[in-house]
């Protein structure tokens, strides 16, 4: 006769720790591109502090 | 699916090089984005951020994506599988997260890059992108030592999916 199997012991505690650290950061960096405070975010973004593209060449009609 | 032996060893020799090698490529890139941040040298800046873009396509994205892929190998052809045990998923999860950020970050490379071959960018240029090329690396770098270590530690926990497996697989041994 065969034996049920035994209960699961549960996730253990270093994943939990990693979980919630992880979690934390995570909503960390939402918080930091949301509001702004790590300045804009996004490579075209990036590009306005810096150098601008020359203007087109106008052409004579 | 098991692997023979042989061809287990061989697949993990492959993913510990382009693992441990996409570290290696990953520093380097945070060297080079530390120099190009600071050096007053128009030519080296150049330089350096034509390199980070050449060193991201050719060498960083391929590593990261071989490491990848021979990882879900490894872990599917051997006892490990890929979600019985929490190390070997928390690994894949970063190792995706990674990837991920690496693949987003290329445009900002090859335009910063593109604008330094261009014209010759002083030290306050563009100045917001390259701290983030550096910020982004140096995360990058940090990321990549939490798969290097899960593999060496191997820290014990199974899932509930790797419970049931172990169970049905001792019951019907």
């Amino acid at each position: 006769m065969s034996q049920p199997p035994p209960e699961y012991p549960g996730m253990p505690r270093w994943v939990k720790v990693i979980g919630i650290l992880a979690a934390t950061l995570a909503v960390l960096a939402l918080v930091i591109v949301l509001t702004g405070v790590g300045g804009p975010h996004g490579p075209g973004r990036h590009m306005k502090s810096g150098l601008a593209e020359p203007p087109p060449e106008s052409v004579d009609p | 699916m098991m692997m023979p032996l042989r061809i287990r060893k061989v697949a993990l020799t492959a993913h510990v090089t382009f693992s441990v090698g996409s570290l290696g490529a990953v520093a380097c890139f945070l060297a080079l984005a530390l120099v190009g941040l600071n050096n007053p040298d128009p030519q080296t800046v150049q330089a350096v951020y034509t390199s980070m873009d050449l060193a991201t396509r050719l060498v960083i994205v391929p590593l990261v994506l071989i490491s990848l892929v021979t990882g879900l190998v490894q872990s599917l052809g051997t006892h490990w599988g890929l979600f019985r045990h929490y190390w070997v998923v928390l690994k894949l999860a970063v190792s995706v997260v990674v990837l991920t950020v690496l693949l987003m970050q290329m445009d900002l490379i090859a335009s910063v890059a593109d604008k330094s071959a261009k014209a010759a960018l002083s030290t306050n240029e563009l100045r917001q992108a390259r701290i983030s090329l550096a910020i982004h690396a140096a995360g990058g770098l940090l990321a990549l030592l939490v798969p290097a270590a899960l593999s060496v530690f191997k820290p014990r926990g199974l899932t509930r999916y790797g419970w049931r497996k172990q169970h049905q697989e001792s019951a019907s041994a």
